[in-house]
C-alpha cells in the first residue's frame, strides 16, 4: 500500500469501499428519503406560516392551520423531521466508511427510522389538533417523544459498535464530531424534556432549560455532524488533506467545550439573573475559536481549487455551506451581545438569522453528503446536471433572499421600535413588503427541493444497468438511454 | 418526582462529563494526537489517493466511462 493509504489495524482487512457502501444502502435511503419529505412538509408549512404574516386571512378559517400550530410543525418538522433523519443517515454512512466496517443492524436501523418517522408524524399532527406543550422546540406531546428518542439509541449503539469494530487505525476529526453527537444529543433530549414537559423545574428556570436545548439542539446535534460532513467531502472531493489537522482538533474541542454555555442570550432582557444572560454571551463570544479554525481549515483547504466549484455539485453544496456556517456563526456570536439586542431582539432579525444557519449551512452540506453518497449506495447515477444545478441555484438565492429580506427588516423594526414616537402599525406596515419577500423566498427554497426530489426518485429507482464509476458519467440525454436500454433487456427477458 | 428527576439529570450529566475526560485520557494514550500529518491522509487510499478529484456534475467528468450491464 501507498504512505497514503490507511493503515490497518491488527483485528483485520478493512472492509471495500463498496462493500461498506452496499452495506449502507437501504439504511441510509430510507434515512435520506424521509428527510426529503419532511423538508417539503417543512417548507410547507412555513410557506403557510410566512404567507398569514402579510395575508392574515389566507386559510383563515381553518383552526388547525392558524399560526401558532402551523409554526411550531414548520420547525419541529424542519428540525426533528429534516434534520434528525438527514443528520443520521449521515452519521451512519459516514461512521461506516471512516471506520471502514459494514453497517451494523440493518434491520433494527430501519425499523428506528420507521419508528422516528412515525414519532414526527404523530407529534405534528398533534400540535395540529392543538396539543402542543407550548416549550419551544419541544411543542411535540409527550406521546410522540419517546418515538423519536428509541429509535435514536439504536443509531447510538451502531455507531458504537462501528468505532468499537472499526478496521482503520487512525480516529478522523469528523468521527470526533460523530462520536460526540451520539454521546450529546440524547443527553440533551431527555434532560431539557425532564426540565420541562416533565416539571422538574418551573418559572424562569424552565426557561433557562428550555433555551439550553433550543440552542443546543443546533449546535450539539446538527452543527456538528454539518462540520464532520465538511472535513470529509471538501478533501475528499478536492483530493487534498485538509490545511491543518491541529486546527480541526482544537476546533472539536473548543466546541464541545464552549458552545454548551451559549444558550441564554436568546433570554436577554427577560427577568433572570444578569450573570445567566452573560454566561451566555461570554459562551458566544468564545464561540470565535471553533468558528474562526474550521473557517480556516474549509476555507484554506479550498485555496487553489475553486475552480473545481465549477465541476462538483458535492463541492458546491459543501462549500456553500462551510462559507455560510463562518458567516452565520459569526454574525450570532455578535448577535449575543447586549448593545446588539437593544436592536435586533425580538425583531424579524433572528429569524434571518436561524434560516441563514439552518438553510444555508446544514441543509447544504446534507446535500452535499447526499449528491455525493447516493450514487456511490445505489450504484445509479443523478439523472440529471440541471435539475442539481436548479437545486443549488435556488439553495442559494432563496437564502440569501430570505436571511437578507429579514436582517434589514429586523434592523429597521428594532430602530423604530425602539423610538416611541413611531406608532406601532406604522412598524408593521413597514415590514409587510419583507415579509412578502420572505414568501417569494419560501417558494424558490422550494422549487429547489422539488427539482432534487425529482432527481432523488429517479436515483433509488431499482435499473438493470448500473454504472461503473459514480458520478463520473451521464447526462439526461444518456438518462434517457439507459432507459431505453432497459426496457429493451425487459423486452427481451419476456 | 421532582427529587428522582434531579439526580437522574445530575447522574446523566455527571457520567456525560466523566466520559469525554474518559474518552480524551483515552485517546492520548492510544496516540491519536500523534503523527497528525497522517491523520489528514487517512481518508485518501490507493483507489482515490491524494490529488485524484472524486466528484463531477453527471456526463461531465474529463474521463467517460462506459455503462456496465449488472444483471
Amino acid at each position: 500500500m501507498s504512505d497514503t493509504a490507511l493503515e490497518l489495524n491488527p483485528q483485520g482487512e478493512a472492509v471495500s469501499r463498496i462493500e461498506v457502501d452496499q452495506s449502507a444502502e437501504w439504511v441510509v435511503t430510507i434515512y435520506w428519503a424521509s428527510s426529503l419529505f419532511w423538508l417539503l412538509m417543512a417548507t410547507l408549512a412555513g410557506l403557510i406560516s410566512s404567507a398569514k404574516l402579510h395575508s392574515p386571512d389566507f386559510l383563515g378559517g381553518m383552526e388547525w392551520l392558524t399560526f401558532g400550530r402551523i409554526r411550531p410543525v414548520h420547525w419541529d418538522t424542519a428540525i426533528y423531521g429534516f434534520g434528525g433523519t438527514a443528520a443520521s443517515g449521515t452519521l451512519l454512512w459516514l461512521q461506516a466508511r471512516l471506520c471502514q466496517t459494514r453497517i451494523p443492524f440493518p434491520k433494527l436501523l430501519i425499523a428506528g427510522g420507521i419508528i422516528f418517522n412515525v414519532g414526527v408524524l404523530l407529534g405534528s399532527i398533534g400540535v395540529l389538533m392543538g396539543q402542543s406543550t407550548g416549550v419551544e422546540t419541544l411543542e411535540f406531546p409527550l406521546y410522540a417523544m419517546p418515538l423519536l428518542v428509541i429509535p435514536y439509541v439504536f443509531i447510538v449503539i451502531a455507531n458504537f459498535r462501528m468505532y468499537f469494530t472499526r478496521r482503520s487505525s487512525h480516529t478522523y476529526v469528523s468521527q470526533w464530531y460523530l462520536m460526540a453527537v451520539t454521546i450529546w444529543f440524547p443527553i440533551l433530549v431527555v434532560a431539557a424534556e425532564a426540565s420541562t414537559n416533565l416539571g422538574a423545574v418551573d418559572g424562569v428556570a424552565q426557561a433557562v432549560a428550555n433555551w439550553w436545548y433550543g440552542h443546543n439542539v443546533v449546535g450539539l446535534f446538527a452543527t456538528p455532524t454539518a462540520i464532520a460532513a465538511a472535513y470529509y467531502l471538501i478533501p475528499k472531493v478536492i483530493g487534498k488533506p485538509i490545511h491543518s489537522y491541529h486546527l480541526s482538533l482544537l476546533g472539536f474541542w473548543s466546541n464541545a467545550i464552549f458552545y454548551n454555555w451559549a444558550g441564554t442570550h436568546h433570554l436577554t432582557g427577560g427577568p433572570l439573573p444578569a450573570w445567566t444572560i452573560t454566561v451566555g454571551v461570554v459562551g458566544s463570544m468564545m464561540m470565535f475559536i471553533p468558528v474562526i479554525t474550521i473557517g480556516i481549515n474549509h476555507h484554506m483547504t479550498m485555496l487553489g481549487s475553486f475552480h473545481l466549484l465549477k465541476t462538483s455539485p458535492t463541492l458546491r453544496f459543501a462549500v456553500m455551506g462551510s462559507m455560510v456556517y463562518t458567516l452565520a456563526s459569526f454574525q450570532g456570536s455578535l448577535e449575543s451581545l447586549r448593545s446588539h439586542q437593544e436592536i435586533t431582539h425580538f425583531t424579524h432579525y433572528t429569524i434571518g438569522h436561524v434560516h441563514f444557519g439552518m438553510y444555508g449551512f446544514f441543509a447544504p452540506l446534507m446535500f452535499a453528503m447526499m449528491y455525493y453518497a447516493m450514487p456511490r449506495l445505489t450504484g445509479n447515477e443523478w439523472s440529471s446536471a440541471r435539475l442539481i444545478r436548479i437545486h443549488f441555484w435556488c439553495t442559494l438565492f432563496g437564502t440569501a433572499l430570505y436571511a437578507g429580506a429579514m436582517c434589514w427588516a429586523g434592523i429597521r423594526q428594532g430602530q423604530m421600535m425602539n423610538d416611541p414616537a413611531i406608532p406601532f402599525l406604522n412598524i408593521v406596515a413597514f415590514t409587510k413588503p419583507y415579509l412578502w419577500l420572505r414568501t417569494i423566498a419560501g417558494l424558490i427554497l422550494f422549487s429547489g427541493t422539488i427539482a432534487f426530489l425529482i432527481n432523488f426518485i429517479r436515483i433509488v429507482q431499482p435499473h438493470k444497468l448500473r454504472f461503473v464509476t459514480p458520478t463520473l458519467l451521464n447526462t439526461e440525454r444518456d438518462y434517457k438511454m439507459l432507459l431505453k436500454k432497459e426496457s429493451e433487456l425487459k423486452h427481451n427477458d419476456k | 418526582m421532582m427529587f428522582y428527576v434531579f439526580i437522574f439529570i445530575w447522574a446523566f450529566a455527571l457520567i456525560a462529563g466523566v466520559t469525554m475526560v474518559w474518552l480524551l485520557a483515552w485517546a492520548i494514550k492510544q496516540g491519536e494526537f500523534k503523527n497528525l500529518r497522517q491523520g489528514a491522509r487517512s481518508i485518501f487510499d490507493d483507489e482515490e489517493p491524494v490529488g485524484m478529484v472524486t466528484d463531477y456534475f453527471p456526463g461531465e467528468a474529463p474521463l467517460m466511462k462506459q455503462l456496465e450491464v449488472q444483471r
